[in-house]
Order: C-alpha cells, then sequence, then structure tokens
C-alpha cells in the first residue's frame, strides 16, 4: 500500500494528479509539468516534498557521527548551518545524498523519500560500532517538507513572518514561525532558484499551511507544484537524483561531488575513495544537450563511432531551452566540451553535444 | 470541461480519429487522449510510402514524462504527414481536430472503416 503525503486531501481539492514515487503517492501535476516548471522559474512555486525523510541526530557525539558517516567533517558546520553531504559504503559508493541542518544541540538530517529506515538503521550500526555517545531517531512520519522556490519565493514567504528572511542567508537554518506555525527553516532548495524549505511538526497542525502559502503568494502568481517539474528543474540545473545517477553504485567522485569531501578527517569509504582518486581514469557525470530532434530517457545507450560508451541516468526534455538534455557517465576522453556523441532512442541514434553545466544558466528568467 | 467528441468521425478504444476522405484517411488523436497526455513536446512521424496495418503504430507522441504510442485504425499506404508537428508538436493539444492532424493514409481496406466506433460509442467508453 502507497503511503500519502499528509496534504494529500489538499492536492486532491487543489486538482493534482498523482503518481507513485519511493512508495509514496505524490501530486505528478496540478496543471501541467511544462506550465508548473516555467511558473517556478518565472515567479514561484510550492512544492509539498512530505515524501522526504527527517531523521533527528543528538548526543555529545552528534557530530562525530555525523563526521563519520559522510564526507563532511562536522565540526566545520556551525549552529544554524546546513550542509549538502554523501554517505558512504566502504567501498565509497553512495548510500544516499542528504542534507543536514545544525540546529543547537541537535542535527537534522533529510534523507531521500524511502531511505529513511535505510539511513537510521545505518547510523545506528555505525553509533555501535564507534561506541558514540549519540542517538538517531526517525522522524519522517511527524513532519511536513514544503519548497518554495522561484524569484518571487521569499517574497511570498515574508508576508507570513515576521522574521526578516534576507538574513537568512544561502545554506543557513533556523527555527522560525512562519503564519504563527513553528517551523524549520533553511535556504536550500533543488530547482536552482531563490527558495526556501519549511519543515514542520506537528503534522496535524501543519494542514493549512499550504494554503495559506498560495494564498499569500497569489500577487505573485504562485502556483501548487508537482513532482513531475521538480524533476525537469533539477535536471535543468544538473542536480543529482539518487535513485538515477547513484543506480549501479557511484562514488561521489564519480558523480562531480568532490567539492563536499572534506579530505581531513576519516570517515566510511575514505581508503576506497584515494584509491579512485589515484587511478583517475573512471568515469564522470557528464552533461549532454541533444543537437538532433528527440527525447533521451533513462537507460538509453550513449555511443561513440557506432560503440557503447556510456548509459543517459536521466533524460528528459527541458522546457525553458526546448531541447532534450541528459545526464550520463562517461570516461574523461568522451567529456570534452562540445564534443558529440550520440544517444540512442528507440532504435535511432540522436546527436548530442557535451555541455558545461547547468542546461539552464542563471539569468534565463529575465532573458526570456 | 468535458472531452470534445466529433460526431462525423471514427474512433477507435485507443483514443485515435479517422476521417474519411474519399479513398483516403485522416488520422489524429482525440481531445480526450491529448488531456491525458497533457503538454505534447515531441513528434516522431513515419515516412511517407510506409505501409501499414490495423494495429500498427504509427507513429509516437511524446509528453514531458510519457512517451505514447499512437496506433493505426486501418491498414494502408502514409500519403502525407503533418511536418507542422515537428516544430510546433503543441498544436496537437491545442487543435487535435483540427490543426493536430498527424498521418493521412491511402485507405486498402475499405470494410476495416466498420469495425470502428462512431461518436456515440466512443462517448460511452469515456
Amino acid at each position: 500500500m502507497l503511503l500519502k503525503s499528509p496534504l494529500h486531501d489538499v492536492h486532491i481539492e487543489l486538482g493534482a494528479k498523482f503518481t507513485e514515487f519511493a512508495g509514496f503517492e505524490m501530486p505528478i501535476y496540478y496543471s501541467t509539468i511544462k506550465d508548473e516548471h516555467l511558473n517556478v522559474r518565472k515567479s514561484v512555486g510550492l512544492f509539498d516534498v512530505s515524501h522526504m525523510s527527517n531523521v533527528w541526530i543528538t548526543g555529545k557525539d552528534a557530530d562525530k557521527l555525523i563526521s563519520y558517516t559522510t564526507v563532511e567533517n562536522a565540526s566545520r558546520i556551525g549552529d544554524k548551518l546546513s550542509q549538502y553531504t554523501a554517505i558512504l559504503r566502504e567501498d565509497g559508493t553512495v548510500i544516499d545524498d542528504t542534507i543536514f541542518m545544525h540546529l543547537g544541540k541537535k542535527y537534522m538530517m533529510i534523507p531521500n523519500a524511502g531511505m529513511a529506515e535505510i539511513i537510521t538503521t545505518w547510523l545506528k550500526d555505525k553509533i555501535k560500532e564507534k561506541d558514540f555517545d549519540a542517538k538517531v531517531e526517525n522522524v519522517s512520519r511527524d513532519f511536513v517538507i514544503l519548497a518554495i522556490q522561484g524569484p518571487k519565493s521569499r517574497d511570498t514567504l515574508q508576508k507570513l513572518t515576521d522574521t526578516d528572511l534576507s538574513n537568512v542567508k544561502f545554506f543557513n537554518c533556523q527555527y522560525i514561525d512562519i503564519s504563527g506555525l513553528n517551523c524549520i527553516i533553511s535556504h536550500t532548495g533543488y530547482t536552482g532558484e531563490l527558495g526556501f524549505e519549511l519543515n514542520i511538526t506537528p503534522v496535524k497542525e501543519s494542514k493549512d499551511i499550504f494554503l495559506e502559502i498560495l494564498k499569500a503568494g497569489k500577487e505573485f502568481n504562485i502556483k501548487p507544484i508537482g513532482i513531475g517539474a521538480r524533476d525537469t528543474l533539477r535536471l535543468e540545473k544538473c542536480f543529482i537524483l539518487a535513485g538515477n545517477e547513484f543506480e549501479g553504485g557511484r562514488t561521489p567522485l564519480e558523480a562531480l561531488m568532490s567539492w563536499t569531501i572534506n579530505w581531513d578527517h576519516d570517515f566510511i569509504g575514505k581508503e576506497s575513495l584515494l584509491k579512485q582518486k589515484e587511478k583517475g581514469d573512471y568515469q564522470r557525470l557528464t552533461s549532454m544537450e541533444c543537437v538532433d530532434r528527440g527525447i533521451p530517457r533513462h537507460g538509453c545507450t550513449i555511443q561513440k563511432g557506432g560503440e557503447k560508451i556510456g548509459t543517459i541516468t536521466s533524460g528528459s526534455l527541458s522546457p525553458c531551452i526546448k531541447k532534450g538534455i541528459a545526464l550520463g557517465y562517461l570516461k574523461p576522453k568522451h567529456r570534452e566540451i562540445d564534443s558529440t556523441v550520440d544517444i540512442v532512442v528507440r532504435d535511432k541514434p540522436i546527436k548530442a553535444k557535451i555541455v558545461k553545466p547547468p542546461f539552464v544558466k542563471k539569468d534565463w528568467a529575465q532573458q526570456n | 470541461m468535458a472531452d470534445e467528441v466529433r460526431e462525423k468521425l471514427r474512433y477507435t478504444e485507443t483514443h485515435e480519429w479517422l476521417k474519411v476522405e474519399g479513398n483516403n484517411a485522416i488520422v489524429g488523436i482525440t481531445d480526450h487522449a491529448q488531456s491525458e497526455l497533457t503538454d505534447i513536446v515531441f513528434v516522431e512521424l513515419p515516412e511517407p510510402g510506409k505501409e501499414i496495418s490495423k494495429g500498427d503504430e504509427l507513429c509516437i507522441v511524446e509528453s514531458v514524462k510519457s512517451v505514447s504510442e499512437i496506433y493505426s485504425p486501418i491498414s494502408g499506404k502514409i500519403l502525407k504527414i503533418n511536418k507542422k508537428l515537428e516544430d510546433s508538436p503543441e498544436i496537437i493539444n491545442e487543435s487535435p481536430y483540427d490543426n493536430g492532424w498527424l498521418v493521412e493514409l491511402e485507405i486498402k481496406d475499405k470494410s476495416e472503416i466498420n469495425n470502428l466506433l462512431d461518436s456515440e460509442s466512443y462517448k460511452n467508453i469515456l
């Protein structure tokens, strides 16, 4: 049986069409994917992302636990700061990418949808292994998570709070009152636009907030946004979708996440990464933009001179640039910017060129 | 908003429509089909001259999230394709029965037309 968001009835009321994702029934769109996508880039959109997970990490050794199990050294991340990081296996491959937020004496980790139990169990095992004075609690069912994203996201949310949101800088996090509800806010998002994410508990008091934010954003032409547009928005910015880009086992070096790795501390998977770093000739995540007509999809073969050189991990049509766009792992020799590859779609090769991420630049909305 | 169903056309259970014009037939997808697909962003049309049997894949219509095969309601030979759809696939959403036509076929076997649904029968399956 599929899980539902606590706001499920609100989505029904708003005319959402539903789909299954990571064991949840979530809105895929309310109007259309293209319409919602462009609305986020041009003004503002509100997403229910309650299918994502919430894990409290507490105790004297909370930061040590995070440092041991992620590629970040948590002592670098002060109070009211958050960080994007990866949790690795011993062999260096990514179990999950996640954000963790430092909130006073506690940390809130946000693993991906469907990963709550896996991550909680993994962390608990490591507590035992290292005899850390730390506690881990899966509270995913107790939280509603909302994302408000787009050039008018701050103006919209500002109407509902006395806190000056211009002080909540990029990757900052804190407790805040939104419309009388105490929330955790972070200046984060998955769209590449200005935006914030709200983690709200308890659930039963959170049922009105979605409609209240829509009301506040009406003057800015806010729309509710489904996970269909969530995927096209992140893909245009070359953000990773764990289920696709880590499929089959990928390391943060391969996934172009080296910038997240703090090498000055010991963490699970470090030895394997160092070995891979030394070898050097590993596949890396690559952005491809179609030159010929066609839409690349997950699983399509990438060819060069008729020979298979990789597979598409994520592919779609970019609503902004109206071209097929895709991600896939390629060896360094195939990754020269502007060089071309063939992506095989329904047995037909379509030409694509290697581009520097992102597919859609920051100034797209101003130019269009 | 009710899906439009045009009286003089014939239909399939897979939401294609067909219009007879002498020895030829024009084929497209219905208002119901385009509304289920939402924004159509890509159309792959067959080559003119191609022989096709009833039930064969006629063309591909893609939305952002999905790929849909469109099946030929009848057997025949592709005479014309609606090339405008290559640059503007959204025409199908805007005008599924007029400007959004997909292909024109030379009918091979006129009796196949009788097996198609009329507008009343098609309305009943919606």
